[in-house]
């Protein structure tokens, strides 16, 4: 019958299509895994390691989370740029990427962010507390790094019991920043490195308020370059990234 | 405008839904018969990938076929790498879509009439002919209305496919990853683009199959 000819067909024409399909461009690709956050700076900086080293930069972005857990069961990177050193002792230890190549590469650092819907610029963590502050976006304690560190910069200000029933919880500190610029909430806490946007205002948490947001970088064990990746960390960490990181609010310990 | 998510994922979602189709045929069936106490467990298991969340499903597929896993040690043995290529897409979009198959096609193949089929073996036929020739045709309105719920949730997975293949530019992102990393980097007109094609294309596909199969949604 016609039916079955054409569900054969269709079956037939799919597995066709699919072992048709291939990887492609045998060219030298370094393929990074970085953290959310960075994906401004590490855009910018991939661009020009291309032109100076004549590779492809595959650059993967994702919740520095979920992409420890890729790297531990084998995804295929050269290079580990996560949010916070924490992510990479863990891989250390586990073995999924080279001691010897950890590195901090930066510092976040945190700010109280004001949607311009929401009025009138706020310019200290207690204001958080006031009735006409309804909403509050942070990323999620309990496993991003930004987000713990606006949790503790709130305790030590004295006022996160008061901000608590506020609190909207977001994925990642790039989603903390959407609720902000669709007016979701009114005020937030979100790194330095992504406040850039027009639709908020801002200004910086003192440091001291929450404990140090070290950023560390680490080749991957499985990587077939680690000379290539290393080179990688070496060229944001050197006068051109820097430029670049410091542009988009990542500062290195030690760094005015 | 980068391409490539579009082809791999019309290429993606369609090797899914064949895959779906191969292993979720039989198992409606199979679930459609009369083995009891098989019947309700394999029902239930059938269904637990819409209950997980999807990027929790994700994890487990990735324990599970993963370099360090049994599995994935096999298939790399034999040059087939599961975890973050391709395969891994189709095998995270097929798994979303099997619960959708197999309840469609499930209930389509209960409401036939056993007679039908008993009379087809009274004339000779044995039991494979008979499922070809009787079940499956009578069935065929389930089965279409399957195949397009399958293929809908194929082209549209995300947190599977984000767990076990991952979101690798050029190689492993499909289109909802593509469209999800655009609208993260602020580049809303892309995203949107991509988004309202997505939905043109899938709806010019239903109804054009409801046309030619004469089945409505």
């Amino acid at each position: 019958m016609a039916r079955r000819g054409v569900l054969l067909a269709v079956v037939l024409s799919a597995l066709v299509v699919v072992t048709g399909a291939s990887a492609a461009a045998p060219r030298v690709r370094l393929t990074v895994y970085a953290a959310a956050d960075l994906a401004f700076a590490l855009k910018e900086i991939t661009a020009a390691f291309e032109r100076t080293f004549n590779v492809d930069v595959i650059l993967v972005l994702g919740s520095t989370g979920n992409l420890a857990h890729q790297i531990e069961h084998g995804a295929p990177a050269d290079l580990f740029f996560a949010a916070s050193d924490t992510f990479i002792d863990r891989l250390v230890e586990r073995g999924a990427v080279l001691r010897e190549t950890r590195a901090i590469y930066a510092q976040g650092r945190i700010v109280l962010a004001t949607a311009r819907s929401a009025g009138t610029k706020l310019t200290d963590l207690r204001q958080l507390a006031e009735p006409r502050v309804r909403r509050v976006a942070i990323a999620n304690p309990l496993h991003a790094p930004y987000g713990k560190a606006a949790e503790e910069a709130l305790r030590r200000a004295g006022v996160l019991d008061a901000v608590r029933p506020k609190l909207i919880l977001a994925e990642n500190i790039r989603q903390a920043l959407q609720f902000l610029q669709t007016g979701s909430a009114d005020a937030g806490i979100v790194a330095l490195s992504v406040a850039g946007v027009p639709e908020i205002e801002w200004v910086p948490i003192d440091p001291a308020l929450h404990n140090p947001l070290n950023q560390a970088v680490a080749v991957v064990r499985r990587s077939a370059q680690p000379d290539l990746a290393s080179a990688f960390v070496q060229f944001v960490n050197g006068p051109q990234g820097r430029s670049v990181m410091k542009r988009f609010g990542f500062v290195l310990p030690g760094e005015p | 405008m980068d391409w490539f998510p579009v082809w791999l994922s019309v290429r993606v979602s369609l090797a899914a839904t064949a895959l779906t189709l191969l292993g979720g045929v039989p198992l409606a069936w199979l679930l459609a018969r009369k083995v009891p106490r098989l019947k309700d467990l394999l029902g239930a298991v059938v269904v637990t990938p819409l209950v997980l969340p999807p990027t929790v499903l994700g994890y487990y597929l990735l324990v599970l076929i993963g370099a360090g896993s049994p599995i994935g040690r096999f298939f790399e043995s034999l040059g087939l790498e599961l975890a973050f290529t391709w395969r891994a897409a189709v095998l995270a979009a097929a798994v979303g879509s099997m619960p959708l198959l197999v309840k469609a096609l499930q209930a389509g193949f209960e409401g036939i009439d056993p007679r039908l089929e008993q009379a087809a073996r009274t004339l000779g036929h044995a039991e494979w002919s008979v499922f070809w020739r009787v079940t499956l045709p009578l069935a065929w309105r389930a089965l279409v209305a399957g195949t397009v719920l399958a293929f809908c949730r194929a082209l549209g997975d995300f947190g599977i496919t984000l767990m076990v293949a991952g979101s690798i530019p050029g190689r492993t992102q499909t289109l909802p990853l593509a469209i999800y990393d655009l609208v993260q980097a602020n580049r809303m007109h892309e995203a949107n683009l991509l988004a309202a094609m997505t939905i043109v294309a899938v709806l010019v596909l239903l109804l054009g199959v409801g046309r030619i199969a004469r089945v409505r949604y």
